[in-house]
């Protein structure tokens, strides 16, 4: 089957940022943290040197999740929490791609839950790119699993009252082999990650404190909170679990990278349909 | 099950053709359990309404399948003496019942639970005897059932097999089939024969959540994609298969989903993703007995208004029932075909009866015409939902420099980008409705069985039963056609072609 060939690597080409954009106009608000990390993507690709057209950026629902029709990139922008199995399944029919998930925390953490443990697990060479705002955007101030307990809005007046969950935490948990945290407001160390992930030969999951000025402008204020991680944990995965825990949430950085090896390659074909079709005769 | 599919294997490497069914209890594994056996000259396409033969391994747990298995006064029951007296809800039938000892005289209780009293194959012995299969025919088949049993059970086993055939001499019944009509056959379930169209139309990729009944059609595609360079992945749960597809599909492989009823409510919404964002992708639904959890062992056609109308809005998509166990293969073929041309998804109903039935059927080649996925970048800027006058529009697959396209469930302009707006609205919808419009099934709408002013109008598992109803009708002189649809949602089958 000729879809089935796998083209070989394409040599890195020298590439700007603006090879990955598109001209469409972004759709966020005037501020949206997503422009600096649709930058600081848009970078990151023209470092890594493959070509728009060798890359594929799958997305969910929310404001983040527009973010692929402003590259030039191939891409598809699916259905509310349901980007890490496209991507899969882009990446597992076609290992010869860039496969990068981006999204929002409503996205990944709430109605993709599922699919981001099991993302974790199955450890596919691709980038999950979460811009976390700790609110859904989209649907205008509603609380996600990230946001704080107290936090006021329409839909749970005085606050959910319910502990937000670290995502760090739950993709150490769920197997992760790449976790780092990033933030929109230093989009050049945010750069330098997301080329970090998408060299990662398994499932690289980036955090990404992406604000929203439109229902969450104390936002604004992480730019004091965010620092710079001591250092990278190396497998140890009960060392980052416990350095996860005791985190504020604003340290900034890889914070853990387990080698373990990605799923193997696709076996070539071994038979054809004919010889696989004798095992149904009777009566030759 | 063992038994019956000796039985059956045998008599279809004798020329015969036939279908076996099958009755599970509750438990989830070993249990209680009947085979349905049909071994005829012609071939078989339903369960019949009567059984010529009963064979009791014990009666335990009997009554619920009784009302199930349709016996008569004609009916010839054979059952261990030692498994007591025949069950009012079976005996009720006036059935004859020939007592047959089927396990060894000398072995304890004990010795028999630990070696295993081979009663089903002593069983299948006896029948296959009867009914006058040759005797290497029934070793034959043994050996094919067994698998690569160790040497001891292979050799317990045949002692097994030898005794029931010479059970059988001992019994004054005179139940040897009409001569058969020997040819090449296949023997096959209506899941694999799915499975075998799916990968003759050129899937690659398939992703899935076991579900009864479609489970057993992609345990055995596992293995047989992988030897094709393909790959099968076992998903977290449906709304991740069906999404690992579309990705797939994207990637541009040819990529299926096999569920059943709870499955495909929860793929819904991504179905309809597919047809808005134009992407083509092969939905096997194997139905089973609904609501809920509903009754997973038996056959309902459960589904069919989820899959013609489960989508929001104009939702233009293909609908296919296969028509028989043989057909499960054309259709499945037919529907990657369509799905690809079409970019669209295409949903296939097959249910239990047909997915579960092992038939024995004519192998002879009828294919579907090939179709392929449209990739062509035509000059000038490219435009992935162009509206023109082919409404399918070119599909690059991600790797070819300037095809660049973002797939869109948002109304989006010709280009994919989202906007909003009554008329890029319309003449999507537009698009998407002509690529129905146009799709013209010929021949392949559905077929036509019989003459007469009377018709039967059904599909899938349904036609086997129907074809029989017009055939005694027929008989009685009342003749009556069998018109069964393989395409099931609206189409522009030209009427001329009835
Ligand atoms: C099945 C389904 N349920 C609900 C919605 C409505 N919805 C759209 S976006 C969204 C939340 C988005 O939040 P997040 O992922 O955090 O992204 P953000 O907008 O903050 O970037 C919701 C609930 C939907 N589109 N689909
Ligand atoms: S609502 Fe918030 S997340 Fe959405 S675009 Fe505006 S600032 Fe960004």
């Amino acid at each position: 089957m000729s879809t089935l060939e796998i083209a070989a690597p394409a040599h890195a080409q020298v590439l700007a940022a603006h090879d990955f954009h598109s001209g469409a106009t972004p759709i966020w608000c005037p501020g949206c943290g997503d422009y600096g990390v649709l930058s600081a993507l848009e970078h990151a690709l023209a470092a890594h040197g493959r070509p728009p057209h060798e890359v594929v950026l799958v997305s969910g629902i929310g404001c983040s999740s527009r973010l692929p029709a402003y590259t030039s990139c191939y891409g598809f922008h699916g259905v509310h929490g349901r980007a890490l199995p496209f991507a899969a399944g882009v990446k597992l029919a076609r290992p010869d791609l860039e496969v990068i998930a981006v999204g929002g925390d409503g996205d990944g953490f709430s109605i993709g839950g599922n699919h981001f443990i099991h993302a974790c697990r199955r450890n596919l060479d691709m980038l999950y790119l979460v811009m976390d705002n700790r609110v859904y955007g989209m649907t205008k101030g509603q609380p996600s699993p990230t946001t704080e307990p107290d936090w006021d809005s329409d839909i749970a007046p005085g606050g959910l009252g319910l502990r937000p969950f670290e995502p760090v935490a739950l993709a150490l948990a769920a197997g992760a082999t790449f976790i780092a945290r990033g933030f929109a407001g230093r989009s050049h160390e945010l750069s330098d990650l997301i080329l970090a992930g998408i060299k990662w030969p398994g499932f690289a999951f980036v955090q990404v404190l992406s604000p929203c000025m439109a229902f969450r402008s104390e936002q604004f204020g992480w730019k004091d909170s965010v620092r710079a991680t001591s250092h990278a944990i190396e497998d140890d995965r009960a060392a980052a679990h416990a350095a996860a825990i005791a985190d504020d949430g604003y340290s900034l950085g890889v914070l853990f990278r387990d080698h373990r090896a990605s799923i193997p390659a696709r076996p070539a074909a071994k038979a054809s349909l004919t010889q696989i079709e004798t095992q149904f005769m009777v009566c030759r | 099950m063992s038994a019956g599919e000796l039985l059956l294997r045998a008599a279809a490497d004798a020329g015969y053709y036939g279908m076996m069914s099958k009755l599970f209890g509750a438990q989830v594994r070993g249990g209680e359990a009947a085979a349905l056996v049909q071994i005829s000259t012609e071939p078989v396409s339903c369960q019949p309404d009567r059984f010529d033969l009963f064979v009791a391994l014990d009666w335990d747990k009997v009554d619920q399948f009784a009302s199930e298995i349709p016996l008569d006064e004609n009916t010839i029951i054979i059952a261990d003496p030692q498994s007591g007296p025949t069950p009012p809800s079976i005996a009720k039938s006036k059935a004859r019942t020939i007592p047959v000892s089927m396990s060894p005289g000398h072995a304890t209780p004990l010795e028999c639970a630990l070696q295993g009293k081979h009663t089903n194959v002593f069983a299948a012995g006896a029948v296959g005897a009867l009914v006058g299969l040759p005797v290497s025919g029934l070793q034959a088949a043994l050996v094919t059932v067994l698998g690569g049993k160790s040497v001891e059970a292979t050799r317990t086993n045949a002692a097994a097999l030898e005794a029931g055939i010479a059970a059988a001499a001992g019994l004054d019944l005179d139940m040897h089939l009409s001569p058969a009509h020997p040819a090449p056959r296949w023997l096959m379930t209506g899941n694999q024969a799915i499975a075998v169209g799916s990968l003759r139309g050129g899937v690659r990729f398939v992703g899935c959540y076991p579900i009864t009944p479609a489970t057993d059609l992609v345990e055995w595609l596992a293995p047989q994609i992988q030897k094709l360079g393909g790959r099968l992945v076992m998903a977290e749960d449906e709304l991740s298969s069906i999404n690992m597809v579309l990705g797939a599909s994207y990637g541009g492989v040819p990529a299926m989903t096999v569920t059943s009823g709870p499955g495909l409510s929860l793929m819904v919404e991504t179905i309809g993703l597919a047809i808005a964002a134009e992407v083509p992708a092969v939905i096997i639904d194997v139905m089973r007995g609904g609501p809920s959890t509903g009754i997973p062992s038996k056959t309902e056609q459960s589904d069919i208004n989820i899959a013609v109308y489960g989508c929001h809005g104009d939702a233009p998509h293909v609908v296919l029932a296969p028509t028989s166990v043989r057909d499960c293969m054309f259709t499945g073929e037919w529907a990657v075909y369509l799905a690809e041309s079409l970019q669209t998804p295409v949903i296939v109903l097959s249910d239990q009866a047909l997915g579960l039935a092992y038939a024995v059927i004519d192998p002879k080649l009828d294919r579907p015409q090939p179709l392929a996925r449209r990739t062509d970048l035509s000059v000038g800027p490219f435009k992935r939902y162009a509206v023109g006058t082919d409404p399918v529009t070119a599909m690059p697959r991600p790797g070819t420099p300037g095809g660049q396209w973002v797939g869109e469930g948002l109304t989006h302009n010709e280009t994919g980008i989202p906007v909003g707006g009554a008329s890029v609205h319309l003449a999507q919808i537009d698009k998407r409705a002509r690529k129905i419009a146009q799709f013209d099934p010929g021949p392949h709408w559905g077929s036509v069985w019989g003459e007469g002013e009377t018709a039967i109008l059904t599909f899938g598992s349904s036609i086997g039963p129907a074809q029989e109803a017009a055939r005694r009708l027929a008989a009685a002189g009342q003749p009556s056609r069998v018109i069964g649809l393989r395409v099931l949602m609206h189409s522009t089958a030209p009427a001329a072609s009835w």
